[in-house]
């Protein structure tokens, strides 16, 4: 039972289930929502809102779809002192996130030139399952990208130092610490560094086709025709692992602290426990690795660039995270104080003015990133005071899958999928070919709706919207 | 002819559901069933062994440890197996052997990025003469 509150929010009174100690609010319209409903995504905010010491209500955004425990598309803040800290609520792909980076040239000018820049690109970042990266980090380096994040990678000749600003928290989550990643997560992490990785992740070569609000995109650097490029990628293997191991600490941890929870992918522990702080170090070193990853790839697309199209100028627009963790500061009940914000799934949408944000963009907004499904366009919005007023400050993270693997498989054949985006003017070059129609574009909610939602609640304002030229899939 | 597993739909990831005339048989089964998301495990020579030993506070958490396991041996340790003989099950403590090969991308073709493991909709049914596990995987 939703109730509607007006044309973008839908409600679920902590009637609706036994246990909710928060109401749910999920932000969609008529279409999405009953997209929404065909799973298990509102028992899944239901659940979530069972859970000790949060404050708010248990959101979701437009793009939601059902998770584990948390749906995908949720958000949800734990007050220090009375609430939990999940690791299922951050998910397993720790710190997957979106950068973008605009290029100096126009779309007219390198059109001949996007093929062969595609097999630079592919020729040069690791992608697919089993692939190593082309650095095989040692243990004493390992544990400085944990702690250091994109620094690390900068002061290592991967980019500059002016684009640590252009990356939420400045591309490092100071609480990170490398002794609390276990041996087994590092093993997986240290052949990782630098590999695009697999299923939805992928890197695209874009055209800024459309703006909506010209002085702020001039502010991030964006205009029509422009060459841009859009890369979503996480902590790989490293942070997967992190999250496992967590999972079954917070599984021993809730006997000790007497919490029970509807669905054991929703353990957790108390944010002030040793196990919870334990679990936000290792997280904040998943993340300053998948920051890492990311500042790696935008050095091997400027080398791509400057060997193929001749630019070095390769600028980071932002860098932002879908899967986190983070204590910051919100209103609460008509005072601000410190809570740990889950966003499972969801981008931080932070409004001008906010300290969070470095000083070329505190009086414009943070760019949020909002990659569509393959073959689609994709958007850049900014950050608004309402998104920090209803949902501690996070928009959505993209399209939002509406079919199953299996199913989008079965649909649709490879070749005929390419023959399609190929008709269409989108080169692909993907490692897995059954991969790739998993991720076919109709496999997702329509992201230009959910934008809209976004846009129409508030919580977010459009930008510019992007459209693919070349797409480089795990 | 009946694999011992099924692959199990879900709107974002996929799920294993994995039969065995014992527990111990559709955990292999399920342990297959992971290995044959990954990569194709015909091309997989059972020329090197491994023993693994779990502890676990019952059959799901040891379930879920078991192919948390056989994962991190491919994205770790980039050991990929073929063969799995569980020896010994009990609610709390797992001993099985396992027989396969390092990775090798250019041999083994791998098919799905699988990250990991959930208790989402886990389910371990333990029968008199049929045992039947279900657990889903973050791809």
């Amino acid at each position: 039972m939703f109730v509607p509150l007006d044309a973008y929010r839908y409600l679920i009174p902590r009637t609706y289930k036994k246990g909710m100690r928060i109401e749910g609010l999920v932000y969609a319209d008529a279409v999405l929502i009953s997209q929404i409903e065909s799973d298990q995504t509102k028992e899944q905010v239901a659940n979530v809102a069972t859970l000790p010491g949060l404050v708010g209500r248990s959101l979701a955004m437009p793009d939601a779809h059902q998770g584990y425990g948390f749906c995908i598309g949720g958000v949800a803040a734990a007050d220090l002192d009375e609430g939990v800290v999940s690791a299922g609520g951050v998910g397993f792909d720790i710190n997957c996130g979106v950068r973008l980076l605009a290029t100096s040239v126009d779309e007219g000018s390198v059109r001949e030139k996007i093929e062969p820049l595609l097999n630079q690109l592919f020729r040069d970042i690791p992608c697919g399952t089993g692939r190593k990266g082309l650095l095989n980090v040692s243990r004493d380096s390992l544990d400085r990208v944990l702690e250091e994040g994109a620094g690390w990678a900068v002061r290592n000749g991967y980019g500059i130092e002016e684009d640590l600003a252009r990356i939420e928290e400045y591309g490092c989550l100071p609480d990170g610490d490398a002794s609390l990643v276990s041996a087994k997560a590092k093993e997986r992490g240290h052949h990782q560094l630098g590999t695009l990785g697999s299923g939805n992740h992928f890197l695209e070569i874009q055209r800024v086709a459309q703006v909506y609000e010209t002085g702020t995109a001039e502010r991030f650097g964006l205009h029509e025709n422009q060459i841009v490029v859009l890369l979503h990628s996480g902590s790989r293997g490293l942070g997967h692992q992190v999250c496992t191991d967590y999972l079954d600490i917070m599984h021993g941890g809730m006997k000790k602290y007497g919490i029970s929870v509807v669905d054991r992918q929703l353990a957790c522990v108390p944010v002030r426990s040793p196990e919870g702080e334990h679990y936000l170090k290792a997280m904040a070193a998943a993340a300053n690795f998948a920051f890492a990853n990311r500042q790696m790839m935008t050095h091997f697309v400027r080398q791509a660039f400057a060997r193929v199209v001749g630019t070095t100028d390769v600028r980071i627009v932002y860098d932002v995270c879908h899967n986190i963790a983070k204590r910051e500061r919100h209103a609460v009940g008509g005072s601000e104080r410190e809570v740990l914000v889950h966003r499972k799934g969801a981008t931080r949408a932070f409004p001008k003015g906010h300290e969070a944000l470095p000083p070329e963009l505190r009086d414009v907004g943070q760019p949020v990133l909002i990659p569509g499904s393959m073959g689609t366009a994709s958007y850049v919005l900014v950050g608004t005071e309402r998104a920090m007023e209803e949902t501690f400050g996070s928009s959505c993270h993209g399209a939002g899958r509406a079919m199953s693997r299996t199913r989008a498989r079965q649909e649709t054949s490879p070749d005929a999928l390419l023959q399609e985006l190929r008709g269409r003017g989108i080169l692909v070059r993907g490692e897995s070919k059954a991969g790739l129609t998993e991720e076919k574009p109709d496999a997702y909610k329509d992201v230009g709706r959910v934008v809209d939602v976004v846009h129409g609640a508030g919580i977010a304002r459009k930008v510019a919207r992007l459209t693919p030229l070349a797409v480089m899939k795990g | 002819m009946d694999d011992g597993f099924t692959i199990l739909e879900h709107p974002a990831d996929i799920g294993i559901e994995a039969r065995g005339a014992t527990l111990a048989e559709a955990f292999e089964n399920a342990a297959r069933g992971l290995t044959a998301l990954i990569l194709d495990p015909s091309s997989v020579e059972p020329r090197e062994t491994r023993e693994v030993e779990l502890d676990g506070v019952d059959r799901e958490h040891l379930l879920i440890r078991w192919l948390s396991e056989i994962l991190y041996l491919y994205d770790g340790e980039r050991f990929v197996v073929s063969q799995f003989a569980v020896h010994s099950l009990s609610p709390s403590h797992l001993r099985a052997v396992l027989r396969g090969e390092p990775f090798l991308p250019e041999k083994h073709p791998t098919r799905t990025d699988v990250k990991a493991v959930t208790y989402h909709q886990l389910e371990v049914d333990e029968g008199k003469d049929r045992s039947r596990v279900r657990v889903f995987l973050d791809i």
